[in-house]
């Protein structure tokens, strides 16, 4: 079973959509947005383009993964079931949420932690969602919607927001304002306060950025390896770029997929906790 | 090196561009390389002195491998911004 999906996935990939476009083959094309169900009201452009389908593609899928998996009994399912949470328990949750904050913002963190995993892996996975037409159908094409910097930006304004609501919260407006500046002569103040401040907006690019420009990167790799044989128009080539293509693709799939979630949920609840929890 | 390559391509926005973003992302993943280098290296003698804390080491050590990591595409992003807008 595995072995049969593993085979098939390398199929698909030394397959990609590019083979049916002759001619030009651009890598960043891939990651445009067309608008497929046009949805505007007033100025807000709510129309449904390729990262909204995997989106909600995403979202079903962690939905059912929690419901099937958290809820089974016995056997395999439970086991990974309890291995995911374990894993949410003990090295996010617990890593950085104090122990008053926990039993509100586990749920967050380890919805986060399953659902940017689940986006990023369907990401991976060939699906019939792309924008070009071969014989009337779409073709098969790798798309994460973490790839795109409003998807990623969206969540990281989720911490961003909950990490200031729960500061104010447990510590009011003016111990929680006052938590940010570190104890320094009062001369140097003026220069401090402006960093310090920077320093909470920095934490939602780096956030956001980093989850991107991995999917995006890891993405553009394994595209631009496949699409070289195109643009330079010979199939030898293929010996080179289909193994080094694979290669990136096991290194995205194993790896940075995973570590990715783990990195998002782990820094929003550092975040999250440290807000809770001032140090001074 | 640079200022022949530079001096190569002179007159030809396109390579000097390409030249740039290239030896910017090269630089860039040379100082995370580095570091990632550091990070796993101290995980091996971490490991290597008290092998009953391996659990605990592993998710700071893949924390800061995804830190040290990002740098590099902070580095690709920057390239990339230059590259399109100029």
């Amino acid at each position: 079973m595995r072995r049969a999906l593993v085979t098939a996935s390398m199929l698909a990939l030394a397959l990609p959509q590019a083979a049916f476009a002759k001619g030009e083959f651009d890598p960043s094309e891939e990651f445009e947005q067309h608008a497929w169900v046009s949805i505007h009201i007033g100025s807000l452009d709510l129309s449904i383009t390729k990262a909204v389908a995997y989106l909600m593609l995403g979202s079903v899928l962690t939905m059912l993964i929690g419901v099937t998996l958290m809820r089974a009994r016995a056997g395999r399912a439970q086991a990974l079931g309890e291995q995911i949470y374990e894993v949410a328990q003990t090295q996010v949750a617990e890593q950085g949420l104090p122990s008053k904050g926990i039993a509100r913002w586990f749920p967050y963190v380890a919805t986060l932690m399953l659902f940017i995993f689940v986006v990023n892996l369907i990401g991976f996975i060939p699906l019939p969602l792309s924008d070009e037409k071969w014989h009337g159908l779409p073709t098969l094409g790798i798309y994460a919607a973490t790839s795109s910097l409003s998807v990623t930006l969206a969540l990281a304004l989720l911490t961003f927001f909950f990490t200031h609501f729960e500061g104010i919260r447990w510590n009011g407006p003016v111990r929680y304002f006052k938590s940010w500046i570190p104890e320094v002569p009062k001369a140097l103040l003026p220069l401090i306060i402006p960093l310090e401040v920077l320093g909470q907006f920095m934490r939602l690019i780096s956030l956001s950025v980093r989850l991107f420009a991995n999917m995006l990167a890891g993405h553009m790799l394994i595209l631009t390896f496949i699409g070289l044989m195109f643009v330079l128009e010979s199939t030898v080539l293929a010996i080179v770029a289909i193994p080094a293509a694979t290669a990136f693709y096991l290194f995205e799939v194993i790896i940075v997929v995973g570590i990715q979630a783990f990195i998002f949920a782990a820094l929003s609840a550092i975040y999250i906790g440290s807000a809770i929890e001032p140090e001074h | 090196m640079v200022l022949s390559l530079i001096a190569a391509t002179a007159g030809n926005v396109d390579a000097g561009k390409a030249i740039a973003l290239a030896l910017g992302i090269g630089l860039g993943s040379l100082g995370a390389g580095i570091g990632i280098g550091n990070i796993f290296g101290s995980m091996i003698q971490a490991v290597a002195r008290q092998p009953e804390l391996r659990g605990e080491l592993q998710g700071i050590q893949w924390l800061g491998f995804a830190l040290t990591e990002a740098v590099v595409f902070y580095g690709l992003i920057g390239g990339l911004l230059a590259y399109v807008l100029i």
